[in-house]
C-alpha cells in the first residue's frame, strides 16, 4: 500500500536524490508501522525526532493505513 | 560589582537633563535585570493609566546581567514601556550587536522621560552622554538614519532608531537596531516617536566583569555542548532560520491562513525555509557572538521585488505569506525589507493587512476607501499597503491603527484576531490549545515571546503534551511564562531556553540560569529562588496590566466559536474555559485573574 512521506527541514537530505520538494511516496506491506515506513530513508531517529501521522504526533510503532501521510522532522523550536 | 554595572542613565527629554543613578543591589537581586528591573522602574514611576504617547510615559531600554557576557546568546536587550497598541504593558526584545554595545557604556538601563521639543538623538560614549539634534534625520528611513548617525558619532558605535512609522505614531512601529533587528511588538517605536527621539547611539569598552571567570568559561562550554545540536553547521536553524517552521505548523493545521480562516496553506512549499535557502539566502547572520545564527542575510536579486536585507523569519512568512494568501516568497521578503526600512513589526503589519483583505472580500470595506481592490494573494497591493501604513497615507492611516481598531471601525470586530488589541503570532490556538491560554492571559497581548508553549505541545518532550488536550495546560503555560520572564530578564535569547525545553530534566533551565548568574554576578541563588524572581517579575507585570485597565483574559470570537474548517485540527475551537480556572489556581490568582494578597506577600510585592 502507498504511504506519503514528508521529510521536513534537515531531514529533507534523506529523500532520494532528484526528489522535487519534500514529499515522496513509498510502498509498504499492510500492517507496517511508521518505523517501517521511515526505515529506507536512513534518518537518525532519536529522542528529538517528531513523527506526525496525518497531522497528529504518534509513536514510531503506530500502524499505518493506505493513503496515510507520515511527516518527520527534528524537534527544534523557534518562531 | 560583577555582571551588572548597577547604574542607569536617566534622560529627561523635556528638560534635556541627563543623570546617572545607582540601581539598588536588592532590586537587581529581586528582579534579575532586563525585563524584570525595567518593570520595577516602570511600575514605580509611570501611572499605568497614562496615555502611552504622552510625555508622562517612560521608555526603558534594559540589558540583563548576562548581556555582553560569553554566556551563549548573551546579547539581548528589552524595550519596556506602556503600549499604544494594547494600552497594556509592552516588553519587546532584540539581539544584533546594539545590546552588547549598550551594556559596554557602563549602564544597565536607559530611562527616557518626557518629550523633546525638536527631534533629537542620544549619543552615549561611556560616561559622556549627549542629546543632539536629529532635525536633519526626521523622515529618513532606518538604514539612512543608521548610516548618518554612525558618520556623526563613531563608526564603531551601534545604533537603535525609528523609521518613518515611529515618527508617524503607527501603532505597530518598531525600534530597529543594527538596521535589521527589531524590538518589534506593541508599538514601542511609536512611543519613541512621540518623544521626538529618533535614535540612540552607544559605544564603550566597559565589559562587565565576571565574579568567577573560570567557572563561567567551563559552564559556557557545558551549555554549548548540551544545546549543541542546534548550534552546529547543518542544524535546521542555521540552515533554514525559523523559516523551516511553516512546514511544521502547516502539517499540524495551525498555520494561519487567509486571516485565520484556515489552518493549512496550499502554497506552503513555495514560502518555506528550503525555498529561502535555495533562492535568496546569502548566508546565515548571527547576532553578536551567537552560536545559533538563525538570522538570514538575503537578497532577491532581480524582478519587481528585488532588494537586499535580512529575513524573512517564520512570523513574517506566516503573516505576509499564508496570512495574506501570498505564495511568492520574493514578495514576502520584499514586504519584510520594507518593514525593516520603515520600522514596523512584521506580525501586526501583515496580520492587519490580512484582516483588511478579509473585510474587503466580504464587502465590509468599500473599495473607494482603499482606493483599489485588496484581495488575498495580491502581493503587489499588500506591499503598497505596507508603505502607506508607515506614512499614514490614504487607507494606510486606517491600517496604521491595527486590525482591532480597523475591524471595529467598519463594524465587524469579529474579523480582528487579537488579544488586548495585539495581532496573534503564527500559531492557531484552535489546533494548539495551550497557545490560546497563553494569548488570553499574556500581560502584553498575544505574543509567542511570552512563552512559546506550542513547542512542548507539538513535540511532546519531555512530557507528552497533546496539542488538543486542555488538561495540564495551566501549569504548562505558567511555567513557560516564568521561564521566558527569566530569560528576558537575564539578557539571554529565548532560543537558548527553547533548546532546554526538550530536556528530560525539568529544572535544568533554571539550574543553568542560576549558575550563569551566580558566576557572573557573584550573587548566590538556587534554581528555586531564580524561578521565584521570574514569578515576581510576571506578577508585577500583571499588576501593571490590571492598573492599566486591561482586565479581561479572553480570545476573539473566531477562536472560541468558529471551528477550523480544514487540516488535522478541523472542527476544533479553543476551549479556553477549560483551562483558565486551572491557570489562575496554578498562578495563585483569584477567579478574575488578580494576584491574591497571599501571592503578592509571598513574592514581596505587597
Amino acid at each position: 500500500m502507498k504511504i506519503q512521506v514528508k521529510l521536513i527541514a534537515t531531514y529533507r537530505d534523506h529523500l532520494p536524490p532528484g526528489t522535487s520538494g519534500n514529499t515522496t511516496s513509498v510502498d509498504v506491506r499492510p500492517g507496517s508501522s511508521v518505523r517501517d515506513v521511515l526505515a529506507p530513508f536512513g534518518i537518525p531517529l532519536d529522542g528529538s525526532t517528531v513523527i506526525a501521522l496525518n497531522g497528529v504526533t504518534v509513536p514510531l510503532e503506530t500502524t499505518v493505513s493506505e493513503g496515510d501521510r507520515v511527516a518527520a522532522f527534528s524537534a527544534i523550536g523557534g518562531g | 560589582m560583577y555582571g551588572w554595572h548597577g547604574k542607569l542613565l536617566r534622560i529627561n527629554l523635556t528638560s534635556r537633563e541627563i543623570s546617572a543613578e545607582e540601581i539598588a543591589p536588592q532590586v537587581s537581586k529581586d528582579f534579575i535585570g532586563g525585563r524584570g528591573v525595567a518593570i520595577r522602574y516602570l511600575y514605580d514611576e509611570v501611572d499605568p493609566a497614562v496615555d502611552p504617547l504622552s510625555p508622562e510615559n517612560n521608555l526603558i531600554f534594559a540589558t540583563g546581567p548576562l548581556t555582553a557576557t560569553t554566556a551563549p546568546t548573551g546579547n539581548r536587550y528589552m524595550v519596556v514601556t506602556k503600549s499604544p497598541l494594547t494600552g497594556a504593558l509592552a516588553h519587546s526584545n532584540a539581539g544584533g550587536s546594539f545590546p552588547t554595545w549598550m551594556k559596554r557604556t557602563g549602564f544597565d538601563l536607559f530611562i527616557f522621560e518626557g518629550r523633546a521639543e525638536e527631534p533629537v538623538y542620544l549619543w552615549v560614549n561611556e560616561d559622556e552622554a549627549e542629546i543632539r539634534s536629529a532635525a536633519h534625520l526626521w523622515g529618513q528611513d532606518v538604514p539612512a538614519t543608521t548610516d548618518a548617525l554612525l558618520a556623526e558619532t563613531d563608526r564603531n558605535a551601534k545604533v537603535a532608531c525609528i523609521g518613518p512609522a515611529g515618527e508617524n505614531l503607527v501603532l505597530m512601529a518598531a525600534i530597529m537596531n543594527d538596521k535589521d533587528r527589531a524590538a518589534g511588538r506593541s508599538g514601542v517605536g511609536a512611543v519613541m516617536g512621540s518623544k521626538n527621539l529618533k535614535g540612540v547611539v552607544v559605544n564603550g569598552r566597559k565589559n562587565p566583569e565576571f565574579a568567577d571567570d573560570e567557572a563561567m568559561r567551563e559552564l559556557s562550554k557545558t551549555i554549548a555542548k548540551e544545546v549543541g545540536v542546534d548550534m552546529l553547521a547543518g542544524s535546521s536553524l542555521r540552515e533554514y532560520g525559523t523559516a523551516y517552521v511553516p512546514q511544521v505548523t502547516n502539517e499540524f493545521g495551525i498555520l494561519p491562513t487567509h486571516n485565520w480562516q484556515a489552518g493549512t496553506f496550499e502554497g506552503v512549499d513555495t514560502i518555506d525555509g528550503p525555498t529561502l535557502t535555495e533562492k535568496y539566502l546569502i548566508k546565515p547572520k548571527p547576532c553578536y557572538r551567537c552560536p545559533i545564527a538563525c538570522g538570514r542575510l538575503s537578497e532577491v536579486p532581480e524582478g519587481k521585488y528585488a532588494g537586499k536585507g535580512e529575513g524573512p523569519e517564520y512570523e513574517t512568512i506566516s503573516a505576509f505569506g499564508s496570512g495574506c494568501g501570498v505564495d511568492d516568497l520574493a514578495a514576502v521578503t520584499k514586504a519584510n525589507y520594507w518593514c525593516n526600512e520603515l520600522g514596523m513589526d512584521t506580525i501586526s503589519t501583515g496580520m492587519t493587512i490580512a484582516a483588511a483583505m478579509e473585510m474587503y472580500e466580504k464587502g465590509y470595506i468599500p473599495e473607494a476607501d482603499i482606493g483599489k481592490p485588496l484581495r488575498f494573494g495580491d502581493a503587489d497591493t499588500m506591499i503598497e499597503m505596507v508603505q502607506k501604513m508607515a506614512y499614514r497615507d490614504g487607507f494606510g492611516d486606517e491600517l496604521a491603527e491595527g486590525s482591532y481598531r480597523l475591524a471595529e471601525k467598519y463594524g465587524h470586530p469579529e474579523v480582528a484576531v487579537t488579544t488586548r488589541k495585539q495581532e496573534f503570532p503564527g500559531y492557531d490556538p484552535r489546533g494548539a490549545q495551550g497557545m490560546g491560554l497563553l494569548y488570553a492571559t499574556s500581560n502584553k497581548g498575544a505574543s509567542h515571546m511570552e512563552g512559546d508553549v506550542v513547542y512542548e505541545e507539538l513535540f511532546g518532550v519531555p512530557v507528552k503534551e497533546d496539542l488538543m488536550t486542555t488538561e495540564g495546560k495551566g501549569e504548562l503555560v505558567a511555567r513557560f511564562q516564568d521561564a521566558f520572564a527569566l530569560i528576558d530578564s537575564s539578557g539571554l535569547c529565548v532560543f537558548l531556553a527553547l533548546r532546554y525545553v526538550f530536556s528530560k530534566e525539568r529544572m535544568i533551565l533554571p539550574t543553568r540560569l542560576a549558575q550563569l548568574m551566580q558566576f557572573t554576578t557573584g550573587v548566590e541563588a538556587t534554581p528555586e529562588e531564580v524561578l521565584k524572581s521570574a514569578e515576581r517579575v510576571y506578577n508585577l507585570e500583571r499588576m501593571f496590566l490590571l492598573k492599566a485597565g486591561s482586565t479581561e483574559d479572553t480570545l476573539p470570537k473566531r477562536m472560541l466559536e468558529e471551528p477550523l474548517p480544514d487540516g488535522p485540527a478541523k472542527g476544533h475551537v479553543n476551549r479556553l474555559h477549560e483551562m483558565l480556572p486551572d491557570f489562575y489556581k496554578v498562578r495563585g490568582w483569584d477567579e478574575n485573574g488578580v494576584p491574591t494578597r497571599e501571592k503578592l506577600a509571598e513574592l514581596g510585592l505587597e
